[in-house]
């Protein structure tokens, strides 16, 4: 294969059906080479699958994949490498116990320990990344993952690169020194480079075509200069457009996310706390946090940011009442809870919304109605009447009472799991409420959650996105390297801002920030 | 003509692969496969006193697979009903042991003793349940852990404290007076009491099962441990209980062995149908309505193949050969999908690539 | 020091057919497969070369035939639960009964008989040093072999591109998969050769540990020891052959035991490894959890002793057998 030569590549008609769900519905696409491709569109949109389709992971239903005029009914993932396509997984794909070394050298040519250790020194030197060639990858963090990983697809020598939502988990900084390697990388040699992301700004920072997918389908390429009202349109067609992006402004958003400032502001601080956490050390079974100390006022929202692994995942946990209590004390409505378990948890009025809905969430094999069995086991009425009057009327759920849960889509899983929330709820804790969903089931997600606050619920979340974390809360807290390093109310923060304490760099670059 | 079920389908190949393994296997031995098979099945159906032989193994089996239903339900494997039942055993000979058993009438200190015995079952399972719980050991490990060291209890008592005046025997321990034996069954050893407590305990589990939050509860523990965690169903707490009816229902089988079957305490008393019992409940995939009827085949297996060794010098193993090959079979059977809807509701067609895995999410 | 020296030579050799079995499994679930039928592949292999040695009049020739035998065995667990995807505990759980009952069955008429063995291999200069030579100088070659077993295994796992694709199978199926690793390729060859250990193991009793062929045969249990090894092991196969013989210790010191207190039968002794597997299990439960490691960091010197958090289970096998406590 002659690597010198530019990549031409082209998808024809590729459909894939999940049971009922058409994922992708005959897309066709040319990629051009030495260009940088954004794929852009909803979460479901399809993006994923398309891009899963080239790199040989699954084979589509229909459709053909033309690589430098020769036509693949369908790739493995050998054949994909083998023709120079290479993907970076959205969550990396990657194996955590094993020496960095050895997830390099894995699906590679045979190569001795030295060589490979030599080979990956070469090229994290060339990136401008230091890994630690014997360190098992678990102990890494995502953006060192995903240095590896790119260190591994470049030394597959791949000329039509995938990255899959590749900014989630890492920081703002952290994405500029990618993006700048991902500019180098296509720049040479007319390779291609797609970047699939739900994040418009990315998009229009560093791609010179833009492919928009809606359902399943391609619905629009743009070139620039890129019109961000045209975009929004064809990724969440016109009405969810508006409230994908000025979610404030429609009215009971608006008048919530009002509410929300107003219980971070000063005056209101003299409110007896709901919950006070004085040196509170959380720990789990593999990690632990150094001590905490805060206190929640009720109807305050709080924001929770951090680089994956950076600690706030513990932190909620910790919060929830899943992790142990080392040390310290967490008194929640005037009682501490070291030591007490998670039944005691949701008598004091606690409860978590898992990020995994399925894996933690949800009983797959039961019903809805089940669901509402289990959740309200003191609801004496009739529970159909039950079901009807909230799942349905309330939340939306399908009036499907006795359809299994894995049935469910991601968006109804959040709204069944929203519906199992005690209306009498004291303290919130969310973990990447909007995950994976689509615009209109995200709206309703805040709308729940803003009102539960309006009603005196503390809601305490972590999300992925700086930007839903400064548009949803009135405190943000942020954690770095296993510490809370920043506990500051929202109104004046920015991305920028945040970023550096997620990377520890605040004071760092406070001293340089008049240049 | 109607066509067949595809249920029916599903259980005739799986029958069928199941006399194609057993043919092969007699083949093997050099065994006489129809005079084989016609002892086999023969021998527990052919007369009054060997249906009569077939009964007293089906009450511990019926038992048994019911007690298994309660564990299933939560997600346990427990392979540890051997060892409950060998401590409900336990339980009842030795509270039939007490000095001055007179003092009770005989029915009183009968249900006295079977209460004992279901104490013993669940104690025995409530260890196991509490090895998994607290202390993380998968009950596969503890429940087998836990047969053997009540074989040991049992070997302990036969030859120690409870031995037989002048002489220990591992014939077993001193009979029972025979006001303390259960009613037989014209003659046989066969009780009637029996029976009745194992459809009645197949009647209350299904029903607690299938009707009550308390099943629903244990349902959702089978089904996502995190979530049940989470929706504060302490799964902790459902698995012993889930633990402690199934070995309650164990340890009582024992209590009927002894009582109603031994009259004494013996080694090996669980006489394998703990394990039987987990084969019964796998072939027919926890469906409750048919765990009788599975028991009762598997127990016309065990009384047939108690004659084998006499009619034809085989070992009388050759009835758990055939249960498990025709469990295997069962479960192939069902998913090869040749009868469609259960292999299809399944999942997954055989032998794909790990296609499947990788598209958990369709983002 | 002769008493320990025979000692240590009666643990090597007890402990072979466990290391072995032990091995065997640690490959399979290395590659992502629990296979729950060792204790019945252990049985029936152990009656396969049995037959087989004394059909040929060759122990070498048996230990063949108990090797195809476990992987014959594995063979069936690859076909229903790899192939066929049904649930691979309940068809491993299933087979170690069907297989315990099929060798009492088939092996039914050759119970009792006298029948070749494996013998003794002196080994020339190390048989006369005088500690040394008692201990692995005239040993059975099933001592050799699990040693031998032990070194090549632990060195595929570790140093070998094979061995890596292994445990990246294990570890993460779907990312092999990506890198265009056969994973499930790997999952039948290394469910197979772990069955080959097994049936060696069963062989190893039959022609060596407890010659002959009997009802009950004196390895019964041996594979549920085996799997717990594997898990006490950690996974690793040095220490996992550690941990067979110290297995092998506690039936070796029952027997020794024996003869200082009469008055307990040897049926106990017999059944005595068990409740220390489960404490054994109970033991690393507890030292590999968060609550035991924070306790102990409170003490100097203790701390240190906890160090690393242990190694767990290969990825693809998490929560399978050392799940999350409820």
């Amino acid at each position: 294969m002659n690597r010198e030569r530019a990549v031409d590549v082209f998808l024809s008609h590729i459909t894939k059906r999940y049971g009922r769900i058409l994922a992708n519905d005959g897309v066709t696409v040319a990629l051009k080479p030495g260009r940088i491709h954004g794929l852009l569109g909803e979460n479901g949109a399809g993006k994923s699958t398309l891009m899963r389709v080239l790199a040989g992971h699954i084979l589509c239903d229909e459709g053909f994949i033309e690589v430098d005029g020769v036509r693949h009914a369908g790739l493995t993932p050998g054949a994909a490498m083998g023709l120079g396509i290479g993907i970076l997984s959205q969550d990396p794909l990657d194996f955590p116990p094993l020496a960095a070394w050895e997830n390099f050298a894995l699906g590679g040519p045979p190569r001795t320990r030295k060589q490979a250790r030599d080979r990956l020194a070469e090229l994290s030197e060339s990136l401008g990344f230091s890994l630690r060639p014997d360190e098992p990858v678990e102990r890494f963090t995502v953006a060192e993952r995903q240095q590896l990983e790119l260190a591994r697809l470049m030394d597959a020598d791949v000329r039509l690169l995938i990255l899959d939502e590749p900014t989630t988990g890492i920081s703002p900084e952290q994405k500029d020194i990618l993006f700048g390697i991902l500019r180098n990388f296509a720049a040479n040699k007319g390779r291609i480079v797609i970047l699939v992301t739900h994040k418009l700004p990315e998009a229009e920072e560093l791609c010179h075509e833009v492919l928009v997918m809606r359902r399943g389908r391609l619905v629009g390429s743009f070139e620039p200069p890129y019109d961000a009202g045209l975009l929004l349109e064809t990724m969440f067609g016109p009405e969810a457009a508006k409230a994908a992006t000025e979610p404030e402004i429609t009215g009971q958003a608006a008048m919530a996310a009002i509410r929300v400032r107003e219980a971070a502001a000063p005056q209101k601080a003299q409110a007896p706390a709901l919950a006070e956490l004085a040196d509170a050390a959380f720990s789990d079974e593999k990690s632990a946090l150094p001590p905490v100390s805060l206190s929640l006022r009720p109807g305050e929202v709080v924001g929770v940011a951090g680089v994956a692994g950076g600690g706030q995942e513990l932190f909620l946990r910790g919060l929830a009442g899943l992790a142990r209590i080392r040390s310290g004390r967490y008194v929640l409505g005037g009682a501490d809870m070291r030591g007490q378990g998670m039944a005691a948890f949701s008598r004091a009025g606690v409860h978590f919304l898992p990020a995994s809905r399925m894996e933690e969430g949800l009983f797959p094999g039961l019903s809805l109605a089940d669901h509402a069995r289990l959740g309200f086991p003191r609801e004496t009425g009739d529970l159909r009447d039950l079901f009807t009057r909230r799942f349905v009327d309330r939340f939306h759920v399908p009036n499907q009472p006795t359809a299994p849960a894995s049935s469910l889509s991601g968006g109804n899983q959040q709204r069944l799991l929203l519906s199992l929330i005690p209306d009498d709820t004291r303290l919130l804790v969310a973990e990447s409420p909007t995950r994976g969903l689509d615009v209109a089931s995200c709206v309703q997600v805040w709308e729940h959650l803003h009102a539960l606050a309006a009603k005196g619920t503390a809601v305490v979340f972590s999300s992925e996105d700086l930007d839903e974390i400064l548009a949803r809360s009135g405190r943000i807290l942020v954690f770095f390297n296993r510490r809370l390093t920043a506990d500051t109310p929202a109104a004046g923060q920015t991305v920028r801002g945040l970023g550096r304490h997620m990377t520890g760099r605040a004071a760092h670059s406070a001293t340089k920030s008049p240049a | 003509m109607k066509s067949p079920s595809p249920a029916s389908i599903n259980i005739l190949s799986a029958l069928g692969l199941a006399l194609a393994a057993t043919l092969a296997v007699l083949f093997f031995a050099g065994a006489p496969p129809l005079t084989t098979l016609t002892v086999l099945f023969g021998g527990g159906l052919n007369s009054t006193a060997s249906l009569l032989k077939t009964f007293s193994s089906f009450i511990p089996l019926f038992l048994c697979a019911t007690a298994l239903l309660a564990t299933y339900a939560a997600g346990l494997w427990n392979i540890g009903v051997e060892g409950q039942i060998t401590l409900g055993a336990v339980f009842a000979a030795g509270f039939l042991r007490l000095p001055d058993p007179g003092s009770f009438p005989p029915a009183l200190a009968l249900i006295l003793a079977l209460t004992a015995a279901f104490a013993g079952g669940a104690l025995w399972a409530l260890l196991a349940g509490a090895l998994r719980v607290y202390g993380r050991v998968h009950e596969i490990f503890s429940g087998l852990g836990l047969n053997f060291a009540a074989t040991g209890v049992t070997l302990w008592l036969i030859l120690g404290p409870w031995k037989r005046a002048g002489m220990a025997s591992l014939s077993g321990t001193e009979p029972l007076p025979e006001a303390f034996r259960l009613p037989g069954f014209a003659g046989k050893p066969a009780s009637m009491a029996g029976l009745v407590l194992a459809v009645a305990a197949f009647a209350l589990v299904v029903w607690l099962l299938r009707r009550t939050t308390w099943g629903l509860k244990l349902a959702a523990v089978r089904q996502n441990l995190k979530a049940a965690r989470l929706m504060g169903l302490s799964p902790g707490r459902r698995m012993l209980q889930a633990m402690a009816l199934c070995g309650g229902l164990a340890g009582l089988a024992g209590g009927l062995l002894v009582t109603g079957l031994y009259h004494r305490l013996i080694p090996s008393i669980s006489g394998n149908f703990g394990y039987t019992a987990i084969l019964a409940v796998l072939m027919v995939s926890l469906a409750p309505s048919f765990v009788p009827v599975a028991c009762f085949f598997f127990a016309v297996l065990l009384a047939g193949a108690v004659q084998l060794p006499m009619a034809l010098e085989l070992d009388s193993s050759l009835s758990g050969v055939i249960q498990g090959v025709l469990v295997l079979a069962f479960l192939a059977a069902g998913r090869m999908g040749i009868g469609g809807k259960l292999g299809g509701k399944l999942g997954g067609k055989p032998g794909g690539r790990l296609e499947g895995r990788l598209t958990g999410d369709t983002t | 020091m002769d008493v320990l020296a025979a000692t240590l030579a009666a643990v090597l050799f007890a402990g072979a057919p466990l290391a072995l079995a032990a091995l065997g499994e640690t490959l399979s679930e290395r590659a992502g497969v629990i296979n729950l039928s060792v204790d019945g592949t252990i049985l029936f292999s152990a009656m396969t070369a049995f037959v087989v040695a004394q059909g040929t009049g060759d122990a070498w020739t048996g230990m063949l035939g108990g090797a195809l035998a476990g992987a014959f065995v594995a063979g069936v667990l690859a076909l229903v639960g790899l192939w066929l995807r049904a649930p691979i505990l309940a068809v491993g759980f299933i087979l170690t009964l069907l297989c315990r009952d099929l060798a009492y069955f088939l092996g039914h008429a050759h119970a009792r008989q006298p029948g070749p063995d494996l013998g003794v291999w002196t080994i020339p200069v190390v048989s006369d040093i005088p500690f040394l030579g008692t201990v692995i100088g005239r040993q059975s070659p099933v001592v050799f072999l699990s040693i031998v077993a032990m070194v090549a295994a632990s060195f595929f796992l570790r140093r070998t591109r094979a061995g890596l694709h292994l445990r990246a199978a294990g570890e993460s199926p779907k990312a092999a998969f990506a890198r265009g690793i056969p994973v499930e390729r790997l999952k039948v060859l290394y469910c197979l050769v772990g069955g080959a250990f097994s049936g060696l193991a069963g062989a190893a009793y039959s022609l060596g540990v407890k010659p002959g062929w009997g009802h009950p045969q004196g390895a019964e249990g041996a594979g549920w020891i085996a799997l717990a090894i594997v898990i006490f092991g950690g996974w690793r196969p040095s220490r996992v052959v550690l941990g067979a013989y110290f297995f092998a210790l506690i039936q070796v010191m029952g027997i020794h035991l024996q003869d200082f207190l009469p008055g307990l039968s040897s049926t106990l002794f017999q059944i005595a490894p068990f409740p220390v597997m489960i404490l054994t299990l109970l033991f690393i439960n507890i030292r590999r959890s968060g609550r035991f490691r924070d306790a102990v960091q409170q003490i100097p010197l203790l701390g240190r002793l906890a160090g690393k958090p242990p190694v767990g289970a290969p990825g693809a096998l998490a929560g399978v057998l050392d799940q999350d406590a409820a």
